[in-house]
């Protein structure tokens, strides 16, 4: 039957479905009580700050109805700057104002908004609107990363981020998100951006998904996404791979973005990532979980820890393409239980 | 991990046979009926005893009653009789009801019912062993033909029941002199049973006559006589003309011996009348019924213990898991995306009361409504609660409107949207509303269909009435539920919809 045929290819290739997602990673790994740490982008930036991680520095934080009056002052010095829900996700309720115009302020996307407007909108925000189950929220105002010019050329409006799954702090799979004309400039794969698959070894940019779809050129510009090298790869490798430490978390998706001058940057992370990531690499990502849990427990055996540096190189050196490298090397002891 | 999956299917497995084991025990041992449709046949005996009262003298009228030890129950036993007074006394297995006046006359008339049915009833207790007894002393030319009889019967017999056998198809042969002699001018069956009890009991055979009636729905039925013999284990039973052994299913016995049907004392032309009337009843109502008369307190503990007002929510209330099953199944296994988690479920509930034709058409026009208000308020840049609380109050006015227009144009469905609809709706508007904002309209369309999708598979299982009895009165099922969702915990395996979505996947290169 096919849909048996289906089932048996993806379990075979090691995809990883939701339910697995759940119940042997989020599950397993991840603490509830940890969670407010990456669903607030405040507590996330904190504690990247307190253990010396990058992130866009923080410009302000609005907390109530009355201190939206604050906002003026926050974002005096600052020409260009970035208004985020605290508990958003999916990237709801986020503006980016690229511009002043007149006392207005320009989007960049061109539009022209008002300051009441602005307020209207850091109301809404706090009344929870893009909050997770409604609650009330806070607003951060941020610093406005400008995308490395390298992405000009795969990319349309917005900020293309990076996106790399960590399980205990070793990234297993990474892959670009590149905003499309479809998706508003966001960078969400259910809006309609694209994912683009990353070589964990050399950072080079593989083939892409869209909508669900496999893809191999930009469908805005049209131009091929496979090929392109990341700059400073092992730096993005290393600040998401320290994110582990950060959060406490065991299975995370770190999104973190180029910036023109301040390179790699952690943006945020998120407890659930999602799984489209899968089609942008054309691999499973159970597959590469169970490699990483046979190391984690071979190691355990031997009662040592691995660094950082030691977890990055680790997923260089299984995670990398071709996909025939990622077999199960022949130093791996302990197989699966 | 290992000790933790050890344990949920060790878990797993006390719940679901734990569940199997109840439920079976309430079906097999306590003879639950599966279905509600299920009837049994409920037989009402009525024997009516008349006579002509002497005046003057006392009336003393002994009737045989059945025993209530057989294989029936007795749902209801009443003696009715006018300045009579009754009294229930035991003889060598029989019962027997005496009614007694000082003084009657004329016509005088004595009621017996029984009502009794055949299910739910104790094993039947086998009567005892008869003693053995004394041959019947027989003189002269009787002793003669009986002992002509015997032998004969003797030869050809191997043991009790051929014997019998044997004896019953002797006797009937009335063309026999010696059975003539014996039968003298008596050929009824009693006549009958009379001589094979002489000639049995010369060759110290037990025997007796018991006396039955048949289960069918007859007026007027005469007591039907049948033998019973003991062959040292149970009882055997001949019919006495035709010899047919075993007694059919439908005999109730109602007395044994020799002794009449009835016996007067102080009145004349007695007669009795026995009228069997059969009719169908719901076999729960039975079993609720039955539980009065029979020590186990089968639905004591169950749902049907509660009182009739509380039934009424719990028949409800008992269905929840089942919906919430089909929205566990659907979102887990086939991947749908619904509204919340149990939102379907409130909105199948209160389907329950707008009936689900109409409650669809109700959702989706005051949810579609709702929504578009949501989309033009959204111009007026109003912070989210006001512009919320504007929605769900225009919700309640279209509500009102429809049910009023409904009324007015004679839709009685139109009426019958309560206060709980109404709040599952709002709540519902209001949650897509912030689907919308937070994910698009697309997305909340999306969801919206889930919802109402997964609403009504659920409400069409839960409104099953097979099922819905069959959860009510076998509460242990849920025990199974629980066991399968716990086993859905830890369901690792694709939705259906994944299998679409990673498509792509399946083309290499």
């Amino acid at each position: 039957m096919f849909l048996w045929k289906t089932w048996k290819t993806l379990s075979d290739a090691g995809v990883m479905g939701i339910n697995r997602r759940n119940a042997d990673y989020v599950l397993k790994y991840n603490k509830r009580n940890l969670y407010p740490i990456v669903d607030d982008k405040i507590l996330t930036k904190e504690r990247a700050i307190a253990v010396g991680i990058d992130v866009p520095e923080l410009y302000g934080v609005i907390e109530t109805e009355k201190d939206i009056d604050l906002f003026d002052a926050i974002v005096e010095k600052h020409r260009d700057f970035v208004i985020k829900p605290a508990q958003g996700a999916g990237g709801d309720g986020i503006i980016v104002i690229a511009d002043r115009f007149e006392g207005m302020f320009k989007t960049v996307s061109g539009k022209i908004i008002s300051r009441d407007e602005i307020g209207h909108h850091i109301s809404s925000i706090l009344s929870g609107l893009y909050s997770l189950g409604g609650h009330r929220d806070r607003v951060l105002i941020e610093y406005r990363v400008s995308p490395d010019p390298l992405f000009k050329s795969i990319s349309y409006e917005g900020v293309p981020d990076i996106r790399i799954i960590l399980l205990m702090g070793y990234p297993v799979m990474g892959m670009v998100r590149l905003p499309t004309r479809q998706s508003g400039g966001k960078a969400n794969l259910h809006q309609g951006a694209i994912g683009v698959g990353v070589d964990l070894a050399t950072g080079k940019t593989l083939k892409g998904t869209w909508l669900n779809k496999k893809i191999a050129k930009h469908p805005d510009t049209t131009n091929q996404v496979d090929g392109v090298q990341l700059p400073d790869w092992d730096g993005f490798m290393n600040l998401a791979a320290s994110c582990y430490e950060l959060s406490g978390l065991g299975y995370i998706g770190v999104d973190l973005v180029l910036d023109e001058e301040k390179g790699p940057l952690i943006l945020e992370l998120n407890a659930r990532p999602g799984l489209n990531i899968q089609i942008a690499n054309d691999a499973g990502l159970t597959t590469r979980c169970h490699m990483v849990e046979r190391h984690l427990a071979a190691l355990k055996k031997t009662g040592r820890t691995e660094s950082v540096a030691d977890r990055v190189a680790y997923a260089q050196k299984h995670f990398g393409q071709p996909v025939s490298r990622t077999e199960t090397p022949a130093e791996e002891p302990g197989t699966a239980a | 991990m290992q000790s933790i999956n050890l344990h949920l299917k060790v878990l797993i497995a006390i719940l679901v046979s734990l569940g199997l084991a109840i439920t079976a025990y309430q079906i097999y041992v306590l003879d639950i009926p599966v279905t509600q449709d299920e009837t049994d046949d409920i037989w009402s005996l009525d024997a009516r005893l008349e006579f002509q009262a002497v005046a003057g003298t006392p009336v003393k009228a002994q009737m045989f009653i059945p025993p209530l030890d057989q294989n029936y129950i007795s749902l209801n036993e009443s003696f009715i009789s006018n300045n009579y007074g009754v009294s229930i006394n035991q003889t060598d297995g029989n019962r027997r009801v005496t009614w007694s006046a000082r003084r009657a006359s004329g016509n005088q008339s004595l009621y017996y019912r029984l009502v009794l049915t055949q299910r739910y009833s104790p094993e039947a207790i086998e009567d005892p062993a008869p003693a053995p007894r004394q041959p019947i002393e027989l003189e002269g030319a009787e002793e003669v033909a009986a002992d002509a009889l015997i032998r004969p019967i003797r030869q050809t017999s191997a043991d009790i029941e051929t014997f019998v056998s044997e004896a019953i198809r002797r006797v009937n042969d009335i063309t026999d002199d010696n059975v003539k002699l014996l039968l003298g001018e008596d050929t009824s069956p009693l006549g009958k049973a009379r001589v094979l009890d002489v000639l049995l009991s010369n060759a110290r055979i037990p025997l007796e006559l018991v006396h039955t009636v048949r289960l069918e729905s007859t007026p007027n039925q005469e007591p039907e006589l049948w033998l019973r013999s003991h062959n040292g284990e149970r009882w055997l039973y001949f019919h006495p003309e035709t010899g047919q052994q075993g007694i059919p299913e439908n005999r109730l016995v109602w007395w044994s011996g020799n002794a009449p049907l009835y016996n007067l004392e102080g009145g004349r032309q007695g007669r009795v009348t026995i009228t069997l009337n059969n009719s169908e009843m719901n076999a729960l109502r039975l079993a609720e019924m039955t539980t009065e008369n029979t020590s186990s307190a089968l639905l004591e503990y169950s749902l049907y213990g509660l009182p009739l007002h509380a039934q009424q929510v719990y028949r409800v209330m008992i269905m929840i898991p089942i919906g919430v099953l089909v929205i566990l199944i659907l979102r887990n296994i086939i991947g749908i995306q619904t509204l919340g988690t149990f939102t379907p479920v409130l909105i199948s509930l209160a389907f329950r009361e707008t009936d689900i034709g109409w409650g669809i058409v109700l959702f989706t026009l005051i949810t579609a409504l709702g929504l578009s208000l949501r989309s033009y308020l959204e111009h007026l840049k109003l912070q989210m609660l006001p512009r919320l609380s504007v929605v769900l109050t225009f919700v309640v006015v279209i509500i009102a409107g429809i049910t009023l227009l409904g009324h007015k144009l004679g839709m009685e469905k139109a009426l019958s949207v309560s206060l709980f609809p109404m709040v599952i709706l709002t709540m519902t508007i209001e949650r897509l509303s912030i689907t919308w904002e937070e994910r698009g309209g697309g997305h909340s369309f999306k969801v919206a269909l889930g919802t109402l999708f997964a609403a009504t598979l659920a409400h069409l299982l839960m409104s099953v009435p097979e099922l819905a009895y069959f959860v009510f009165t076998f509460p242990a099922v849920l025990l199974i539920l629980v066991g399968f969702m716990l086993a859905m915990g830890r369901y690792r395996g694709y939705r259906l919809t994944e299998l679409v979505r990673f498509k792509a996947l399946m083309t290499k290169g």
